[in-house]
């Protein structure tokens, strides 16, 4: 199995995006609910958001205009109160702040919106400036950092112009700068691309990917242009101030990666191994807890990600099982309550079938089942 | 934070037009406070002038004379026997004539003026460039007298004839006068132009005063020996005086003659409103300013709010905004005022004196006005919604 070593880092990634670790944890919405006006006229355009970002992930947000997402965002940048539920930014419970808190949090944040904002009266680099000075970053440091950036924008050529001077598309990378020079924690940005050719917006996008992997900066983009949606982890979409779907982007890539090393499903045509992979879920175990009962119905099938499994039939250790090994296709295939109990040794993540989306893949590939009924004639 | 600083002073001066505009307004203000102030020091200055002129120490005067202009006067003799008074070194007795004085030459009208009697003895009066001193030999001679060349020019008097010192003849309360020569003391309120002449002919001319007309004095001029105690003195001499007569410092009747003209006559409370005036308008122009400034900037203002610049950033900004404008359009305010006071000195006769006091209290003023804008304008940003950006 030395071959599975190739892939840890795609499960590191892919477990962490699946289960962040509270800590780590970017971003944690519990029933998030919120309202405008008062009174009679009071309207509630956000109903029951939940929503967990790990640190270091890209979410794209989409959904048309009044769906919700802009009031989302200025909660999650603090330039609105939240007003009901839970709404944890970068560790801090927004819920009932004070002013001195937010202030501080602010900091901690890059705000990229969809007009520059730029003072006319300063230089692309005096108002890159604004940021690192509220910051208290010394000029030494901060200097050489500025310039590398609107370089990196491709404004080399236009540090010391003034907003009257520099187009649109230079204008909005100036403000990129501006929101990122600081090396926030969180980036926040409505359409940050949208006034950008093709080249400068790929740099953008190119630059935030190495602040999300790199620094394990959390990005948040509220955007309509397709030609960045590859750039995300997590693609939220909102409806009626709800969020409506929450995918994890590149879960089926990872999985279908991280499969292929498995004997079990080498033999697999790519759509197939698709199919099995998006339907997949990940679960992670305690040690010594039980993930299959002996005499209990067969409700899934599992494929071990991580760590390691003892079977007992009876009692009786009967065998071990390490990542890359599948266990629980007895009774789905046999329709028969399960032959022996599995327990989790150390900490174990599974990656799990359930019953009909089992059934539905060996009913369409004959392969896997082949597979299968050569493992199980084998392990007899 | 140095960002407020060089932002400040950036916003204010990047749009040159806008700043030249916004200066004009805050000079404007500036201009019209130093005028008010500048005629009300001007008021109290002049009538105070022939005061702050006299050599003496102590001055007397009749207790019921309220301001110099009430012709109210008092025995000599009551000034005369101060003289052997403890710690009195000079008495000198000054004479004032004013309502019933009239000058004018050869086919004008007959004005009022002040002549002030002198004796050439001991010249009480020094004026500034001491030209009296200077015509002593003139004033000697029988109906002769100097002109004050600050007096208003509808006596008909030929400043020319008398620069070039040339002897040129009017008439004053219905007897020729000879005007020999010419010096400086300036109009007030009250007296809008002045003569000298020596005692001696002082009676001549207005011999309706008493049956001696020198019998009765209008400020009676103490010196003190050299060394002698001023407290001590006045208070000796007051005991020995009559109720009838009042004893004061030169500088107490100064106080007392500006606070008659401040206290007892509407004219100070004009001048405080127009000043008061002024430093309004100018609030309301500076704030204009600053809370258009604001509206200007209010989205990249928000921008720094959503960054987590907090309250005293916003504060500082606008302030030294404030300052700047007020600086820089206290600059032009000052020159203009300077060059208008001259005018007004010239029209008026009025002393208009820029002192470095005065300059310093106006430029306060300019920086409490400013700075008063700067708080009411600094609610507008403070309101600014950094959720709308989004």
């Amino acid at each position: 199995m030395s071959d599975l070593a190739a892939q840890p880092e795609t499960l590191e990634r892919l477990l962490r995006f699946w289960f962040p670790p509270a800590e780590q944890l970017s971003i944690s919405a519990q029933a998030v609910n919120h309202y405008y006006g008062e009174g009679d006229a009071r309207k509630q355009v956000l109903f029951d958001n939940r929503l967990d970002v790990g640190a270091g992930e890209i979410v794209i947000m989409t959904g048309p205009s009044g769906s919700g997402k802009t009031t989302l965002l200025t909660l999650l940048g603090t330039l609105r109160r939240v007003q009901e539920g839970s709404l944890k930014v970068l560790g801090t419970e927004l819920n009932g702040l004070e002013q001195h808190q937010i202030i501080a949090l602010r900091k901690r944040i890059g705000f990229i919106f969809q007009a520059h904002n730029l003072f006319e009266s300063l230089t692309a680099t005096q108002n890159v400036r604004m940021a690192t000075e509220l910051l208290g970053i010394p000029p030494v440091d901060a200097e050489p950092r500025i310039e590398a950036i609107l370089r990196r924008l491709g404004l080399g050529q236009r540090l010391h112009y003034k907003p009257k001077s520099l187009s649109g598309g230079q204008k909005q990378r100036v403000a990129i700068a501006r929101g990122i020079v600081h090396q926030p924690q969180l980036i926040l940005a409505d359409e940050p691309t949208a006034a950008l050719d093709a080249e400068s917006g790929r740099e953008v996008v190119t630059i935030f990917k190495e602040l999300a992997k790199r620094d394990g900066c959390t990005i948040i983009i509220v955007t309509h242009d397709n030609r960045i949606l590859d750039v995300a982890d997590r693609i939220v979409n909102m409806v009626d101030g709800k969020i409506k779907s929450n995918v994890l982007v590149q879960k089926t890539a990872l999985l279908c990666q991280i499969l292929q090393q498995y004997p079990l499903f080498r033999e697999l045509s790519p759509a197939v191994l698709a199919n099995v992979a998006d339907k997949m879920n990940l679960q992670r175990y305690s040690p010594g807890s039980e993930i299959v009962r002996q005499g209990e119905p067969g409700t899934d099938f599992f494929v071990i990600a991580q760590g390691e499994v003892e079977v007992l039939a009876s009692g009786k250790l009967v065998n071990r099982l390490e990542t890359g090994s599948y266990f629980g296709e007895v009774s789905l295939l046999t329709e028969q309550p399960r032959n022996a109990t599995v327990q989790a040794v150390g900490e174990v993540a599974c990656f799990s079938l359930n019953k009909e989306d089992f059934q539905e893949v060996v009913a369409t590939s004959g392969s896997f089942e082949e597979q299968l009924r050569q493992a199980l004639f084998e392990r007899q | 934070m140095v960002a407020s600083v060089s932002l400040a002073w950036k916003n204010l001066t990047h749009d040159r037009r806008k700043l030249a505009l916004a200066l004009a307004g805050v000079a404007f203000a500036v201009l019209l406070m130093f005028q008010q102030r500048g005629f009300n020091h001007a008021l109290f200055d002049s009538t105070v002038e022939l005061v702050r002129r006299l050599d003496a120490d102590l001055l007397v005067f009749n207790r019921a004379r309220f301001a110099l202009t009430s012709e109210l006067r008092f025995p000599k003799e009551i000034l005369e026997r101060l003289a052997s008074e403890p710690g009195v070194g000079s008495v000198r007795p000054l004479y004032l004539e004013n309502k019933l004085a009239t000058a004018h030459r050869a086919g004008l009208p007959a004005r009022p003026i002040r002549v002030v009697g002198l004796d050439l003895t001991t010249l009480p009066f020094q004026d500034a460039a001491g030209e009296v001193n200077a015509g002593l030999a003139a004033l000697q001679r029988p109906d002769t007298a100097l002109l004050d060349r600050l007096s208003k020019d509808y006596y008909g008097f030929d400043l020319r004839v008398a620069r070039r010192g040339e002897v040129q003849s009017a008439e004053l309360s219905g007897r020729q006068v000879q005007i020999a020569g010419l010096f400086s003391l300036g109009c007030d309120f009250a007296h809008e132009g002045n003569l000298v002449m020596s005692s001696e002919n002082f009676a001549k001319y207005f011999r309706y005063r008493a049956a001696d007309p020198l019998s009765v004095v209008d400020l009676g001029l103490v010196k003190l020996e050299a060394g002698a105690d001023r407290e001590l003195v006045l208070n000796g001499l007051r005991e020995r005086l009559p109720q009838s007569v009042e004893l004061m410092t030169r500088e107490e009747f100064e106080q007392r003659e500006i606070n008659f003209w401040a206290r007892s006559t509407p004219i100070g409370i004009i001048f405080a409103i127009g000043a008061g005036i002024g430093f309004a308008v100018g609030v309301i122009i500076c704030y204009q300013i600053l809370a258009t400034d604001i509206a200007d900037h209010y989205r990249e203002l928000a921008t720094l709010m959503a960054m987590g610049y907090g309250k005293p950033f916003f504060f500082k900004l606008v302030l030294q905004q404030a300052w700047w404008l007020a600086i820089l359009g206290y600059l032009p305010g000052l020159a203009l005022s300077w060059l208008l006071f001259q005018l007004n000195a010239s029209w008026t006769g009025l002393l208009m004196q820029l002192t470095w006091e005065r300059a310093l209290t106006i430029l306060v003023l300019t920086l409490v006005m400013c700075s008063l804008s700067a708080l009411l304008a600094i609610r507008k940003l403070l309101a600014a919604d950094p959720a709308s950006l989004f």
